[in-house]
């Protein structure tokens, strides 16, 4: 019964935690779209994939949102037509690559700075090859879910025919009685045309954008957070440090561990620091650099855009590349 | 027509357990509860997303009670793309209800011994970053007795000195029955991430058995070293032990 009740604090209070930044994630997102003209913000974007994929991580630091947060932009990024490249640098990076989370893990970390720059490094690294990979696949849509590839679909037919449904907004609202959009990804990429409507269309847009996405992002939101809880009450968190002493062992088991925590990436380095004394450095990277691209929660809201085969591969590249980079630091840095 | 009503109660159904959050935060304010679940620093980003859910739904609400009179089709039909229908949002009423109605609770013994009371060293994750040398040793919370041991481990430079600390009751297993660890929990960000503290107290007279797991005491004495466990350590020797009610804000950070 304490158990019980551990685990329903415990998954309460990541849920009132994230809440916040995912309504924070959400705004930004419908302010992106309603306020900033994104096509213009696409159009100067470099279409070389290694720069798009660069300058795809670094946007994070115009939108300080964190792993809730970044899932609809980058769902928003891509369905408004951005690189591949650019769409899945920003939504591995953009947890990490801001000023708050930047400013969160330099206040725990002051006194091992190394960590803060490798953590930034490593991201910015591992989000610039992977988006890079990806845009060896120039059509994504078969690794997107149905909703989101059929707006780069309905996206890509307008470009064609200059007069399209899409860039009118009766086709939105509806002449005839039968409502002709049902799904809330066509409902974002028929918005995608409004930064030229009035006011307060566009506000009206916003806040159906807001409920839409809360609803469909916070009920991922509680399945992730309550997974979580129950697995930090009922597996004894001794099993899963037994496993890192080694520089192998360690990284591997921090990795896990960022996995399953699904810790909010604004406030994960001070989870971090309890381990400091424990760990090694580059396992206390490898969690910081890990844990905001692919954990638990995570995954849930990135099978909003993708299908769960893009999402292992998003996975393996970048366990294996953390992996990598960490151990290098294990062996030969630290 | 059974569709159509469902289909026209479902935006309803987002207002509802949009507000539900709201309110759910707000109450958790209000009552005090967020001590139990975030770090202070939070609370104002809490509150301000409370309102601003209340803010959302009601605005939702108010839309839609305009187009429900002008019998207007007020948006598109909504589709979940991940959940059938109304799943989303009576998940999110379900769990509102319950936070609602379910009290959380401070974590207690089961959860520190879980999460390694007992382990070799205890430390804060942030470091102290100044020292007043002049502050009465019997001020330091516990908190602040870990701190101190951070800086400067060795346990012999602080013995003789009086203490008064605040604290839960834990049992350690590894331990006689004349000692018990008084706890506190630290947190940084919210429940997720609080760990332990605690500090030996070594009963003068009688057992542990008097004092149940769990149960908070005010514990006055004073400090010496002890060899527990295969390791010198610093413990605090009872003169006096008092129990008091559980303090509001039962972490400490």
């Amino acid at each position: 019964m304490t158990q019980l009740n551990s685990a329903f604090t415990l998954f309460l209070s990541l849920l009132v935690e994230a809440i916040p930044f995912l309504l924070l994630g959400v705004l930004f997102s419908g302010l992106l779209q309603f306020f900033v003209d994104e096509r213009r913000l696409l159009a100067i974007l470099p279409k070389n994939p290694l720069l798009g994929a660069f300058t795809g991580s670094c946007i994070g630091f115009l939108f300080p949102v964190c792993e809730c947060g970044n899932v609809p932009v980058a769902r928003r990024l891509l369905m408004q037509g951005a690189p591949v490249s650019v769409a899945i640098g920003f939504l591995l990076a953009a947890p990490t690559i801001n000023p708050i989370v930047f400013w969160a893990t330099w206040t725990a970390f002051r006194d091992q700075p190394e960590i803060v720059f490798l953590r930034v490094g490593f991201s910015l690294a591992i989000a610039t090859i992977i988006g890079f990979i990806f845009s060896v696949q120039t059509d994504l849509r078969p690794l997107l879910q149905p909703g989101v590839a059929s707006a780069i679909t309905m996206r890509s037919q307008s470009a064609d025919s200059t007069p399209s449904l899409l860039q009118s907004g009766t086709y939105f609202l509806g002449q005839s009685a039968k409502p002709l959009i049902t799904d809330p990804s066509e409902l974002q990429a028929a918005m995608m045309a409004t930064v030229s409507k009035p006011m307060s269309f566009r506000l009206r847009l916003l806040l159906e954008n807001t409920v839409q996405e809360m609803r469909e992002l916070g009920a991922v939101l509680i399945l992730g957070s309550a997974i979580a809880a129950l697995v930090q009450v009922f597996v004894p968190r001794d099993l899963i440090l037994s496993l890192g002493q080694s520089p192998i062992t360690s990284i591997l088991a921090m990795i896990l561990l960022a996995g399953v925590v699904s810790i909010c990436s604004t406030v994960d380095s001070f989870f971090a620091l309890s381990f400091a004394s424990t760990f090694t450095s580059g396992s206390l990277v490898a969690f910081l650099v890990f844990g905001p691209m692919i954990d638990l929660k995570g995954v849930g809201l990135m099978l909003s855009v993708f299908k769960p085969r893009a999402i292992f591969y998003l996975f393996a590249l970048a366990a294996q590349l953390t992996f990598i980079l960490t151990l290098f630091i294990n062996l030969y840095i630290s | 027509m059974a569709r159509t009503s469902i289909r026209s109660f479902l935006p309803w159904l987002d207002v509802v357990a949009i507000a539900a959050w709201g309110v759910l935060l707000l109450y958790y304010w209000l009552s005090e509860k967020l001590f139990l679940l975030i770090h202070p620093n939070y609370i104002g980003l809490t509150v301000a997303a409370g309102i601003f859910l209340l803010f959302v739904s009601g605005l939702k609400g108010l839309f839609l009670l305009r187009s429900s009179r002008s019998r207007q089709p007020s948006a598109p039909i909504q589709h979940m793309t991940l959940f059938p229908p109304g799943l989303g949002s009576l998940l999110l009423l379900t769990v509102a209800i319950a936070g609602l109605l379910i009290t959380p609770r401070a974590f207690a013994s089961q959860t520190a011994l879980d999460r390694g009371v007992t382990d070799a060293i205890t430390l804060t994750r942030v470091k102290p970053q100044s020292f007043r040398a002049s502050t009465r040793t019997e001020d330091k919370t516990l908190i602040d007795w870990i701190r101190t041991l951070q800086v400067y481990p060795e346990p012999d430079a602080y013995t003789g000195q009086k203490a008064k600390v605040q604290g839960f009751v834990v049992y350690p297993p590894n331990l006689p029955e004349q000692y018990l660890l008084l706890t506190r929990f630290v947190i940084t960000c919210c429940a997720a991430d609080a760990y332990p503290v605690s500090l030996p107290v070594k009963l003068t007279t009688g057992d542990r058995k008097s004092y149940s797991p769990d149960g908070w005491l005010e514990v006055e004495g004073q400090m010496l070293t002890e060899t527990l466990d295969n390791k010198r350590q610093l413990t605090l020797q009872a003169k006096s032990l008092k129990s008091i009610p559980e303090p509001k804000n039962p972490y400490n950070y």
